[in-house]
């Protein structure tokens, strides 16, 4: 059984880039600090393939500013997760699938299509999840600044103001 | 339904208001004959924006909305948030508050099992079961009224330990219904083990094998059923699960009758966890205090619930209020292998597949609201008694003489 000191340690000595950028958070978490695409692919791939982290939970979505995050969670037959992070700019919001690896992962990415407005190219066809048909095209309600007051469910429109509520106080 | 051009086959859609289950799910079934040659799951129905409203709300009002992630294991999401914040707090509970988490926790898991054990039986025209184990759900439901004040909901966590003490009475009442209701679970583990027209019908039905089990990464029951040892009570022991011994049921059939057989076993492990928390519960305090602002961070909280791995990621700014809060429950993950427990079986075995899962549904409270006019009653206990008696004598049977034993808690 490898340790979590042990996986960083692995993790370090494969890939340069990840010195200071990844870390024991606490016993059983391993996180690592956002990474660029090419590496967080490379990361994701000897993850599964060397280490052990046959199993990827979820994918958290979140919003950096002008980024998009996305949190991997692998883990492996000991119950170590380990938290590979990938952002990706607002203005081209394009990441590839991971489903290729952890064929799990499929509802989870279309979640960050949805929700986020992420690109994942690759993503196996199938039904959007989670918004309903007819959702306003454009409108991506986890990002920070869509705010609920905005949206009419009767006639599924998202009118902000053009400020975006900022003279309001923004996002309630 | 259509044919698609393609030989014999039928595409049947099913859903999203589901015969069966009281979830809104869709089902595109293509057949060949009899045979599902391909099946399209599709979820989201319920999608309520949750996770969007913790951003806007502080950690103490995000509590009572995460516990209403599921009706059946709300305790198991109250338990996940507050250990995550009470880790980015750094706040260490009580034991007497951890052995009471576990202790709901465990009963929530025996009402979870029952309920879904009644549900199979019904899916299977079994209903005698379904209702030999929903009375005996009630059993638990009253404990749980008991310990928490409500049947469902339990309110029973806070950040920090938990809300309301046991006191030996309680403790009494628990042991008691352990000892009852050990017998009714060994009548139906040998049902499930020995009764044939069971095995004839769940035995090969819904079958995920060990390796797609580990590929779709599906937990809990259906992925120890199918040989996969994984449980969070062991794995990363949380609350008091550290000093109580747990063994994870596991069992290799990987069908329908594997799951239930699990979750069967699993309910006479819960007795014993829960005779272990009564014979050992410290004395002592049952909550610290919990900061309001918490600290700035990032973490993954797991437990155990009674469909499997439970995980909240919750990122706090330093504020009252989190960042981001992520609730994958154990039924998400569950979903993905549904489509291939369907697909090379039969039609007429969709229904007992899919809830052989366990998907969430909503389970309602005792307490009903009437509209009367203009105006609006909420009934209580006796009050609903009597609509009941009432309601029973206007279709011609008494039920008035069936004497229900009265409890302080109603």
């Amino acid at each position: 059984m490898q340790t979590e000191n042990e996986i960083v340690e692995n993790l370090c000595k494969k890939f340069g880039f990840l010195r200071d950028k990844v870390y024991v958070q606490r016993q059983k978490r391993i996180f690592t600090e956002f990474l660029a695409k090419e590496e967080f692919e490379q990361v994701l791939r000897y993850a599964h393939d060397e280490l052990g982290f046959y199993r990827a939970s979820h994918v958290v979505g979140t919003d950096e500013g002008d980024d998009l995050g996305f949190i991997y969670l692998l883990s492996d037959k000991n119950g170590i997760i380990l938290a590979l992070k990938e952002k990706a700019p607002k203005s081209d919001p394009v990441i590839n699938s991971m489903t290729g690896k952890y064929p799990s992962l499929e509802q989870h990415e279309r979640e960050l299509v949805d929700l986020f407005g992420a690109v994942v190219k690759d993503l196996p066809e199938g039904p959007s999840y989670p918004l309903p048909d007819g959702w306003p095209k454009g409108s991506y309600p986890m990002r920070k600044d869509w705010d609920p007051r905005y949206f009419d469910k009767n006639t599924m429109t998202y009118n902000p103001p053009e400020d975006n509520g900022k003279k309001e106080g923004g996002n309630k | 339904m259509s044919n698609n051009n393609n030989g014999n086959r039928i595409e049947l859609p099913i859903g999203p208001q589901h015969p069966s289950l009281k979830e809104p799910a869709a089902f595109w079934i293509t057949l060949e004959g009899e045979r599902v040659v391909n099946a399209v799951v599709g979820v989201g129905y319920n999608h309520r924006g949750l996770e969007k409203a913790c951003e806007s709300r502080n950690y103490i009002q995000n509590l009572y909305l995460i516990e209403r992630v599921c009706g059946i294991c709300s305790h198991t999401h109250s338990t996940a948030f507050c250990q995550g914040i009470e880790e980015l707090a750094g706040l260490s509970i009580p034991k007497r508050a951890a052995y009471i988490r576990v202790m709901v926790a465990e009963l929530e898991r025996l009402h979870s099992h029952l309920l879904w054990l009644g549900v199979a039986a019904h899916e299977i025209g079994f209903d005698t079961m379904f209702m030999y184990t929903w009375r005996d759900r009630e059993k638990v439901l009253d404990i749980l009224a008991e310990v928490c004040g409500n049947r469902v909901n339990y309110g029973i966590n806070t950040i920090g330990g938990v809300r309301r003490d046991v006191d030996e009475a309680m403790l009494q009442d628990i042991s008691k219904m352990a000892d009852e209701l050990e017998n009714q679970i060994k009548y139906y583990l040998e049902l499930a083990m020995t009764e044939t027209t069971l095995s004839a019908r769940l035995s090969g039905v819904g079958r995920l094998p060990y390796e797609d089990a580990l590929k779709f990464g599906v937990v809990g029951p259906v992925a120890r059923s199918a040989g996969i040892a994984d449980d969070i009570r062991v794995t990363e022991p949380y609350a008091a699960y550290g000093e109580i011994p747990v063994n994870p049921v596991v069992d290799t059939r990987a069908d329908v009758l594997g799951r239930t057989v699990v979750r069967i076993k699993e309910m006479l492990e819960s007795l014993n966890i829960l005779r272990f928390c009564i014979k050992n519960i410290p004395d002592g305090d049952i909550s610290v205090k919990a900061p309001l602002r918490i600290p700035a961070g990032e973490v993954i909280s797991r437990t155990e619930a009674p469909r499997g791995e439970n995980i909240h990621f919750i990122r706090s700014n330093g504020t009252d209020k989190p960042d981001r809060v992520r609730v994958r429950a154990p039924s998400e993950a569950n979903w993905r292998g549904v489509k291939h427990m369907l697909e090379g079986g039969y039609l007429a075995d969709v229904p007992i597949a899919i809830a052989a899962i366990d998907p969430c549904y909503s389970c309602t409270d005792r307490a009903i609201v009437v509209d009367s006019g203009n105006g609006r009653k909420v009934m209580d206990w006796q009050g609903l008694r009597q609509y009941s008696i009432d309601w029973y004598k206007k279709h011609g049977i008494d039920v008035s003489s069936v004497k229900i034993p009265e409890k302080k808690y109603f």
